[in-house]
């Protein structure tokens, strides 16, 4: 390769800067819009069980990922919008790796009387505390404000 | 077709924070160069068949593929892209050579993460946009107003957006898998911090590593937490390199004058992409090693693998997938750590290139990195880090987050 001498220099070489326009729609599909929809109206959440093997899909799904059966209409049903935390993390930078201005703790949460959790945002006072194991609840935009994503989760608290 | 297949040549750049005097396509063709040399071919004539692996959104191209020919010596030539790691490639490679088809494949990869100039929002589209990404913050929306899908009389309203700006970034799920692996089998921080410790001295004598230093179990314990309990030195930081391969069937193999290093056993395998079922204990590499393992008649690995490259992109994977791999008991890798094991001294020399925390994250690449390794090493040309006595090694390869997938290698003499 005839590269015999290198640029050190970052900035000095010639360069193009772009970028690619890439934005899109992600549809929910038809378990995500029947979660949404009763997120909306509700303060509570969907989950489906698999017919074969009682697996509890929390968000819920329209087919079994271990069976690659179909969940039927029958096999939803509603849980409460609470949980345990499986894991925690304390996150401290953001996507360009700046320090954040508060530090945020990420929970990834069991969601009761499922198989399935959910990450989600807690809110905790005392961010250096034991949380694996503890009991949380949804903190909900109110009715009237929801729009049919998980931002209407709005964050976990401690019971 | 019940041939043997060969690794007949390597070729690699130098690895860097940044690659400012060469081109992505510049890197490549350095990569392959030193590759078709030292297998002695000429892939104008003598390759039958081309494969790249990479990531569109890493490489800022829509159809990647398109853009490969030219650098690797390819043109009008068959040519394709695997979208993923380089080990995959391999054992693409080692397929389309089974078939009879082709005698001699070449396989690349690279990494040219500094031309991204938004990395961390990159990673964070990895995750599902409904259910989990959201969690990271707010997406940045434009005004679709004028858009042939949003009529200007009634523009849509804005769903999900916020006054906040910042997003987490999306190394946070490693801080998640790093508290279930340490409470999981009671392996320590501190331990963990060893992994740093070792991989950053191995690649002292890897001259294309771009991350060696002499630091300490202190060192790595007192850099700051970044997604407890991963801490700044416990990831390893991203570098630009390029890696390439040639494959060849046996009788080819021996009419070249190099000596074959054999690809005796691959394996690959994906777990769930939802967070909510994984279980984050790598089943992927379990999956992927159980393969590998029986295709290269391999019983007992602890007892036939000599040397072992896996990935070690947080400090814990080291650990977490020596255990997967049944290189070790249950949590207990980091007492074989603790106890000089994983050295290149030891009984299972681990990450002896110095790994992905010593080398740099190199992505796609990063297979090829760990076959590299253990190549040079089959070989004998691993200069003053060689080990004695090494006929099989093992390369292991994660996608990286928040990935649950991988590729295992076996290569022999």
């Amino acid at each position: 390769m005839t590269f015999l001498e290198k640029q050190t220099d970052p900035t000095s070489p010639m360069h193009w800067r772009g970028n690619m326009q890439a934005d899109y729609l992600y549809l929910s599909g038809v378990a995500g819009d029947k979660f949404f929809k009763h997120l909306m109206k509700n303060d509570t959440f969907l989950a489906t069980k698999c017919p074969e093997c009682n697996k509890v899909f929390f968000p819920p799904r329209l087919y079994c990922e271990d069976c690659f059966c179909e969940i039927p209409e029958e096999k939803w049903f509603e849980v409460p919008s609470k949980g345990s935390i499986k894991l925690f993390t304390i996150a401290t930078i953001d996507s360009y790796g700046k320090k954040l201005k508060e530090p945020k703790v990420i929970g990834l949460i069991n969601i009761d009387q499922t198989d399935g959790s959910l990450l989600g945002v807690i809110k905790t006072d005392k961010p250096d505390e034991e949380l694996q194991g503890v009991h949380v609840e949804a903190v909900l935009k109110p009715k009237d404000k929801r729009e049919g994503t998980l931002k209407d989760i709005l964050y976990f608290k401690k019971k | 077709m019940n041939r043997r297949i060969a690794i007949v040549g390597i070729g690699n750049t130098d690895f860097n924070s940044m690659t400012p005097d060469v081109s992505w396509k510049e890197l490549m063709f350095e990569a392959c160069q030193k590759a078709y040399i030292d297998a002695g071919v000429d892939p104008r004539k003598d390759v039958d068949s081309f494969i790249t692996c990479a990531e569109d959104f890493y490489e800022g191209f829509s159809i990647f593929d398109e853009f490969v020919p030219d650098q690797i010596g390819a043109t009008l030539r068959p040519c394709c892209t695997v979208c993923g790691d380089g080990i995959y490639g391999l054992g693409n490679a080692f397929m389309q050579i089974k078939t009879g088809q082709m005698d001699v494949v070449s396989v690349e990869a690279h990494s040219k993460i500094s031309d991204l100039l938004t990395f961390g929002d990159v990673v964070l589209h990895a995750y599902d946009p409904l259910f989990e990404k959201p969690v990271s913050g707010p997406v940045e929306r434009q005004n679709y107003v004028g858009s042939p899908s949003y009529p200007k009389e009634k523009p849509k309203p804005i769903v999900g957006s916020s006054n906040e700006k910042n997003r987490i970034h999306p190394y946070f799920l490693a801080g998640l898998e790093m508290q279930h692996y340490l409470k999981k089998t009671g392996t320590t921080e501190e331990q963990c911090a060893q992994v740093v410790v070792k991989n950053k001295k191995n690649a002292f004598n890897t001259p294309y590593a771009d991350y060696e230093a002499n630091i300490s179990v202190e060192d790595v314990m007192n850099s700051e937490y970044l997604f407890k309990p991963v801490k700044r030195l416990d990831i390893s930081p991203n570098v630009d390199g390029c890696i390439a391969f040639v494959l060849a069937d046996e009788k080819t193999a021996k009419k070249l004058d190099v000596e074959p290093i054999w690809l005796k056993g691959f394996g690959w395998c994906s777990e769930t992409p939802w967070l909510s079922t994984r279980k984050m204990n790598a089943d992927y590499a379990k999956m992927a090693s159980d393969m590998a393992y029986k295709m290269a008649g391999i019983t007992n690995p602890k007892k036939e693998i000599n040397i072992a490259e896996v990935d070690d992109r947080f400090s814990y994977k080291e650990l977490q997938h020596l255990e997967a791999l049944g290189l070790a008991d249950s949590g207990k890798a980091g007492k074989l750590l603790e106890d000089g094991e994983l050295d290149i001294s030891g009984s299972l020399p681990t990450n002896t290139s110095g790994g992905s925390l010593g080398v740099g994250n190199c992505f796609e690449a990063t297979g090829l990195q760990k076959s590299l390794e253990i190549v040079t090493q089959l070989r004998g040309h691993a200069g003053k880090k060689q080990l004695s006595d090494v006929d099989i090694g093992i390369a292991q390869s994660w996608r990286g987050i928040p990935s649950g997938s991988g590729a295992v290698a076996i290569f022999g003499r």
